[in-house]
């Protein structure tokens, strides 16, 4: 308790001693870094982060056997194997394109020989895939000018509207460049999770634009208070997600028999990539931005 | 006049308010949907998504376009003929009737074998009726060997793979172009239309019924895709349902108990809608071709099936279970006969198989028009995606995600705990979400929505957002560290909503593209959040501000 408390106020006393302007440089600094890796992942692959199964097509066979990787790697020779990994205690065997009656020898062939490994086949056609990543990122945009809207909606004054849709733009791209930098791929799974960071990363900003903007009080304390509930959210959200993940990730370090869940892992990563990119972009972008407008402003009047 | 506001205030009952009344319906209505029972371990009327239940999903794709388009008859008329009969001349058109010149006086049945249409002939003068519709819809289904149904004002489906440019260039070579719209745009959109979605749907749960398998869900999504979960299934098995068209077989009763093979369903050449027939009862007409008519012809005067109809019925099976049978009606026999009489070959047949009046023989016919179909699908289908879950595989997620559900609560509990250290806070707000769970269960059960993995990483996530606003809520009524008086309470909650509603509206909005678009996967997890949402701020956080404003006066 003691250094949550005092972390906080270690937090909150940076914020009081730097000027706006400098509380904004962090964030912006990691903002320009991570769309530098996106920028860089895209000229170089042709994509911002590497594409999952579910957007490139292929057909993915995930087994609970004791088999060593070469064995089945031998074992089917037949077929265009990309890799075999581990995925917790199973193996999982990725397959290249194949032609409609390889798909189903190869399923046939899992099904025969492989029944007491519990076999779970995933197979996605790469053109289908293709018009999959063009409407995942329709569905990207859409959502963050809906959510941008609603913001501006909410608070009808231009710059703390634009600090907070900038702050919820940064906590996506940087959740992104997390991804793509630790090589996890983008499935369904992930953009689902970016869609749910673009809605739910805006919710400690509301509360901090309301705080300062709509209460009477000296800025400094307001500032405080408006941190304390804040930090509770995003550490509650944290605890939860945090709990997820490592569930439906890391269950078979305690009972070996348990598998991965793939979708929920990918999932529960990215949101808290994005919600501890978010403690920095509320806490001193949004911050800063506010803090800038409002002394700017009574600037004005006085 | 503040305080005897206050007063009025305070003497008002937790159990009278219409937040808290409100909050205990909605637990209720929960319960009775989920309706959890004890035998032989917990069961409920919870539904579980493929995922946790184990067996097979498939994506269909229904390859087709709907499209605009334009050509001159009398060129397709000259390009077909010819074709079949070396260079014809037209020498004269109207809209209705083409006449031309063929090198050689033919048959006017070897004409019309050509398919379009009924001919006069006159040595080598034929006179064709045409209806240009038909013409270009009979030219575009010969070449692309594929269904292709005129919808009305120029537009066509077409219900086979192909691209603009394959389509242009065969229209060009009669005269004919796709349409475009008014800013100079071809009209072209890849899909098929609602009905005959619709249609492949119907057919399929029909083959699937065949098959035994009973009311499996199948979801049409967009304009071409249909999602189908099969439980308790694995893929080679679906991926033979579906792939493989049925074996279609008419045959006829010999004796009492004895029955003989007629015709293979491969000869019938094209099947009808339902429709009623003059006495009202319901039929379908079907077609067959010359040797199937010719089948048919003999087995009804041989069997004596034209002389005694009732003790000799035509029946029908697909994949050698019977799925119709009747007598030949009077007249047909009648006709039947007259055609053994003279020996007569015919190119093609019509029969209608009736099925009876009312609902049921509608019902009953939309059945035998699946089945003549032999389950052939209208539209050619290709499988996009698919995958198979182990039922054993399933049951570990569903284990897994009710701890991960549980250890997420404790965690947010203890975060809670460690801010807060006051019981009277903590078990409120646990309690809170916990019913936030319960709520989002019940509603799914009440709606027969089956729960997924995102869907249930959904409510945990909720489990997550939900205590935030909770948070919010106390955090603004406790401003200066203690419960204020009631007037400033009312206006620190409406502050608190004021937040949190805002907080909600985003998030809704944000996941809002996951309902409309076609990621079957991501659609739980969308309406898992958004309902969890709704839930929370309209029922279970309302309560919660009232209950904490009495625990903690």
């Amino acid at each position: 308790m003691n250094q949550v408390t005092n972390l906080v106020s270690r937090f909150d006393t940076y914020t009081r001693a730097h000027k706006p302007e400098q509380l904004v440089i962090p964030p912006l600094v990691a903002l320009a870094i991570a769309l530098v890796i996106l920028g860089g992942m895209f000229v170089g692959t042709g994509a911002p982060m590497r594409l999952g199964f579910e957007f490139e097509g292929g057909t993915i066979v995930t087994l609970a056997t004791s088999d060593s990787h070469d064995l089945l790697k031998d074992a089917f020779s037949d077929y265009p194997v990309i890799d075999v990994r581990d995925s917790g205690s199973r193996r999982m065997i990725r397959f290249g394109p194949m032609n409609d009656a390889e798909k189903r020898s190869l399923v046939e062939k899992v099904n025969s020989d492989y029944e007491y490994a519990t076999p779970e086949i995933k197979q996605m056609d790469p053109v289908y895939g293709k018009s999959l990543q063009k409407q995942a990122l329709k569905a990207i945009l859409i959502s963050f000018c809906l959510m941008a809207v609603i913001v501006f909606l909410i608070f009808r004054t231009f710059v703390p509207s634009v600090a907070v849709v900038l702050s919820a733009f940064s906590d996506i791209v940087i959740a992104s460049a997390f991804i793509a930098i630790t090589g996890i791929e983008l499935s369904l799974g992930t953009v689902a999770a970016l869609l749910m960071l673009i809605g739910y990363s805006v919710d400690s900003d509301i509360l901090l634009t309301t705080r300062l903007l709509k209460r009477r009080g000296s800025l400094d304390d307001k500032v405080t208070k408006a941190m304390a509930t804040g930090l509770t959210m995003t550490g509650t959200t944290l605890a939860a997600i945090t709990a997820m993940y490592l569930v439906a990730t890391y269950s078979y370090l305690v009972i070996p028999s348990l598998p991965q869940i793939s979708i929920i892992s990918d999932i529960s990563i990215v949101l808290i990539f994005g919600l501890v990119a978010d403690l920095m972009n509320t806490w001193l972008m949004n911050l800063g931005i506010l803090k800038w407008y409002m002394q700017k402003s009574r600037r004005r009047r006085a | 006049m503040v305080h005897a506001e206050v007063k009025e205030a305070k003497s008002m009952k937790l159990y009278k308010d219409f937040r808290i009344i409100i909050f205990v319906i909605a637990m209720l209505i929960a319960l009775i949907s989920i309706h959890p029972t004890y035998s032989n371990g917990l069961s409920s009327r919870l539904q579980y998504g493929l995922d946790l239940e184990g067996g097979t999903w498939l994506q269909l794709k229904l390859e087709g376009v709907i499209t605009e388009i334009d050509a001159d008859p009398s060129q397709i008329i000259k390009k077909e003929f010819s074709d079949a009969f070396g260079d014809i001349e037209i020498t004269d058109r109207s809209d209705t009737e083409i006449t031309f010149k063929t090198p050689e006086p033919l048959e006017k049945e070897t004409i019309e074998a050509i398919g379009y249409g009924s001919v006069y002939v006159r040595d080598n003068e034929v006179t064709l009726t045409i209806n240009k519709e038909y013409v270009i819809q009979k030219y575009l289904s010969k070449h692309l060997n594929c269904e292709v149904v005129y919808l009305g004002n120029g537009a066509y489906e077409i219900r086979s793979a192909i691209n603009e440019s394959e389509l242009s260039e065969m229209l060009s070579e009669v005269g004919g172009s796709i349409g475009t719209d008014m800013q100079g745009r071809p009209v072209w959109r890849e899909g098929v239309t609602k009905e005959t979605q619709e249609m492949t749907k119907e057919i399929l749960s029909e083959k699937l019924n065949i098959w035994g398998l009973k009311e499996i869900p199948i979801t049409p999504v967009g304009n071409n895709i249909l999602l189908i979960d099969l439980a308790g299934i694995d893929l080679n098995t679906a991926q033979k349902i579906v792939a493989t068209p049925g074996k279609f077989e008419i045959r006829i009763q010999e004796t009492n108990n004895t029955t003989a093979h007629v015709v293979w369903g491969e000869h019938i050449i094209a099947v009808d809608i339902p429709k009623q027939q003059n006495g009202g009862a319901w039929g379908i007409g079907f077609t067959v071709d010359g040797t199937g008519a010719n089948a048919i012809r003999d087995a009804a005067v041989e069997y004596g099936a034209v002389d005694d109809p009732a003790d000799h019925e035509l029946i029908m099976l697909l994949d050698e279970k019977e799925v119709y049978s009747a007598p030949i009606a009077p007249d047909l026999a009648e006709k039947l006969r007259e055609l053994y009489d003279r020996k007569e070959n015919v190119p093609s047949y019509g029969l209608v198989a009736t099925t009876g009046t009312g609902d049921e023989g509608k019902t009953k016919a939309e059945q035998l028009q699946v089945h003549l179909r032999a389950g052939a699908l209208p539209v050619k289908v290709s499988v996009i995606g698919s995958g198979q879950v182990p039922a054993a595989l399933g049951a570990q997620f569903k284990e897994q995600t009710l701890i991960a559900g549980i250890f997420a609560l404790l965690t947010v509990a203890l975060v809670i705990f460690l801010r807060y250290r006051k019981k009277k806070i903590l078990i409120p707000m646990v309690a809170t979400s916990l019913s936030e769970v319960f709520m989002i269960l019940g509603f799914a059960a009440l709606i027969g929505w089956q729960l997924d993995l995102p869907g249930i990483a959904g409510i945990i996530a909720v489990i997550g957002t939900g205590i935030d606003h909770l948070v919010i809520i106390t955090d603004e009524v406790l401003y200066e560290g203690r419960m204020p008086s009631t007037k400033v309470y009312l206006a620190r909650i409406g502050k608190a909503f004021g937040i949190i509603f805002a907080a909600a509206a985003t998030t809704i909005v944000a996941m809002s593209p996951l309902l409309a678009m076609g990621f079957g996967a991501l659609k739980g997890f969308a309406i898992t959040t958004i309902v969890g949402v709704l839930i929370g701020v309209l029922i279970a956080r309302p309560a919660y501000g009232r209950v904490i404003k009495d625990l903690l006066e």
